[in-house]
């Protein structure tokens, strides 16, 4: 026994010794603090199971715009989510490699941590979920994860970042889901001017921004709800419909009739940068939004209640709509688009 | 003394069957090959374009003539019912080596081996139409020959949006003046158990008797299973009729591409799991 406690100690020495070199090459990658801005809803359940760290976000927004991940090299994640229309592209439907137009239009990126679910018809529960559907749908990236490593994978610049990030070089599907789901994440936007009027900082509404305030707290704020400004539900409010056989809405998803040709509610945050309108970008300006609101929506089985309970309408007289547009304006964070 | 020699040697003689038989079955395991007839019900389905004068026609009970320029699904899962009532499964958890994308415009695929079944008689078999929701994430690092021979551009067996596999595909043309159609299946489920989940599981397990059982041992079973596409229009659960109403209950018939109008195409296929097990397949003969 008396022998065997040396032995022991020399190969837990040793052992030790193979852990203090991996700790010694160990990178510190602290977590990023969580800033829930007041009044926002709890996160979405998955992140604490993906916490932002300062590498994974590094890793995350430098794989966003790596063009290896489509087929042709030519199209990333930023070249339709662009930082300076929040995210959005600017165009009705999502345009892919060699041109190709998708079925929708392009979601913006913000406050993605506080959402319950993702895409237009919330197809996606979990965040990490989604990297992939743009890289292997033939209209996006029209690639493969496989061959988005196989490019990727003898570039050292990514080799130390995975490294710092996870611990090891390693490249894997998920450490690549999961960090661009962190970079996502890490893509707060609260600091409009109408959150710094509401946290009185200094700043106060226009005459006509306050006027559409009320307005919009009257006539909108039922769907465009909490400080995410959507409920996130999904609702049929009579769009003109996308006849493309793979658009059915939320019922594409759920199969259930009654959710056929229903959209989550957009939020309003940043919406001056996300121009066209509506799921596939029927709409070039606020206006005519507001404008289709006043004339009347598409009658449909399921339309949502507020509006069949209201004519299928909501009516607005123009400086209503100049002042609702004025108040929407309000919730533009040129910090966060970078404009 | 007399006595004991005889039981000795019939005794000797006993054993030495036994071994015998043993020798034929014991050690040796081996293919059994699952033949799929792709039918309109008893004529094997020719595929033809829109004008085509060889495709096979068909009727439905709505009355709608239709006929199929591509016909492909997935089939996994499979396990083999013993006589006496245990389950053989057959590579259920791995793609790659357990499922397979039935194309009817590819003859090899409509034979598919199953190589190495142990030895034994059996006289059921149970096979999913699909993929269940747990594999069924197109996870190319897992299963990467089934992911490429599913994702192949002649194939086109995913659902992108998805994140999962199509797990039929049929294209065709209707009415007198063929008009496209155009059906596809998939899940749509997503969550996990205990939390919020949504979505729909197009899967179907199906069960099949045997016309005979299938002695898989010094010999290499054949089991011949029909799939009757006239059930598609014309189902156990279902009859259908296609029509291009843009109303949310008559949304797209001809053209399913979401889990809107799917499922009753789903059950008619591959039944709907309670009262209709078998959907539109059938065992028409075993070949020992």
């Amino acid at each position: 026994m008396k022998k065997i406690i040396p032995l022991l100690s020399v190969v837990l020495l040793l052992i030790s010794c193979s852990n203090t070199d991996d700790e010694m090459i160990a990178i510190d990658n602290p977590e990023i603090a969580l800033n829930i801005p007041t009044g926002f809803p709890e996160p979405n359940e998955f992140v604490r199971f993906n916490k932002p760290t300062k590498y994974g976000v590094e890793l995350g927004e430098k794989l966003f715009s790596d063009k290896r991940f489509s087929a042709d090299n030519t199209i990333s994640c930023s070249s339709c989510h662009i930082q300076e229309n929040a995210f959005t592209d600017g165009k009705a439907q999502g345009i892919g490699i060699e041109g190709r137009i998708g079925l929708r239009n392009t979601p913006s990126i913000q406050n993605l941590m506080f959402m319950k679910f993702y895409n237009w018809d919330g197809s996606k529960l979990q965040l990490e979920n989604q990297p992939l559907v743009p890289i292997i749908t033939h209209e996006e990236m029209d690639s493969s994860i496989l061959d988005v490593i196989g490019k990727i994978q003898n570039d050292a610049s990514y080799a130390d970042l995975f490294k710092k990030a996870f611990g090891d070089a390693a490249i894997t599907p998920e450490r690549i889901y999961k960090s661009i789901a962190q970079f996502e994440y890490s893509l707060v936007s609260a600091n409009s001017k109408y959150d710094k009027v509401k946290r009185k900082e200094g700043e106060s509404f226009t005459a006509g921004e306050a006027k559409g305030f009320e307005i919009f707290q009257q006539k909108c704020a039922s769907c465009h709800s909490t400080e995410l400004f959507t409920d996130q539900s999904f609702r049929n409010i009579g769009f003109p419909l996308n006849t493309n056989s793979n658009e059915a809405g939320r019922a594409r998803v759920t199969g259930i009739t009654a959710d056929y040709m229903s959209f989550r509610v957009p939020t309003l945050r940043n919406i001056e940068y996300t121009a066209p309108y509506g799921s596939f970008g029927q709409f070039p300006t606020l206006k005519a939004v507001l404008d289709y609101f006043d004339n009347g929506v598409l009658e449909a089985e399921n339309l949502d209640p507020i509006f069949k309970n209201n004519g299928s309408s909501i009516p607005l007289t123009e400086e209503e709509k100049n002042n609702l547009i004025a108040f929407m304006k309000t919730l533009s964070d040129t910090a966060f688009v970078k404009q | 003394m007399q006595n004991f020699k005889k039981y000795f040697i019939a005794a000797t003689a006993a054993f030495a069957f036994v071994s015998c038989s043993n020798d034929d079955q014991n050690a040796v395991s081996n293919n059994l090959t699952l033949e799929f007839n792709n039918t309109f019900k008893n004529t094997t389905i020719v595929l033809g374009d829109a004008a085509s004068a060889s495709a096979t026609a068909n009727t439905s009970a709505a009355g709608q003539v239709h006929h199929f320029s591509e016909l492909k699904y997935v089939i996994s899962n499979i396990r083999l019912v013993k006589e006496d009532g245990s389950e053989v499964p057959y590579n259920v958890n791995d793609l790659d080596k357990g499922a397979a994308v039935i194309d009817q415009s590819k003859t090899a695929s409509l034979s598919y081996v199953l190589t190495n079944v142990p030895s034994a008689s059996y006289k059921l078999i149970k096979f999913g139409l699909g993929i269940k929701p747990e594999q069924n994430t197109l996870d190319q690092v897992r299963f990467p020959k089934f992911y490429a021979a599913a994702g192949a551009n002649d194939t086109q067996m995913m659902w992108e949006w998805g994140s999962g596999y199509r797990f039929t595909k049929v294209e065709g043309f209707y009415d007198t003046d063929n008009k496209a159609m155009s059906i596809h299946t998939g899940s749509t489920v997503e969550g996990t158990a205990g939390a919020y989940t949504q979505g729909v599981n197009a899967y179907r397990d199906i069960t099949l008797n045997l016309t005979t059982n299938a002695v898989v041992g010094s010999s290499a079973p054949k089991i011949k299973i029909k799939a009757d596409f006239d059930k598609m229009l014309s189902g156990k659960i279902n009859t259908i009729t296609l029509s291009t109403g843009t109303g949310m209950n008559d949304n797209a018939t001809p053209n399913v591409h979401t889990a809107a109008q799917m499922v009753k195409f789903v059950d008619n296929l591959g039944g709907n799991g309670t009262n209709d097990i078998s959907g539109m397949f059938s065992v028409t003969a075993v070949e020992n």
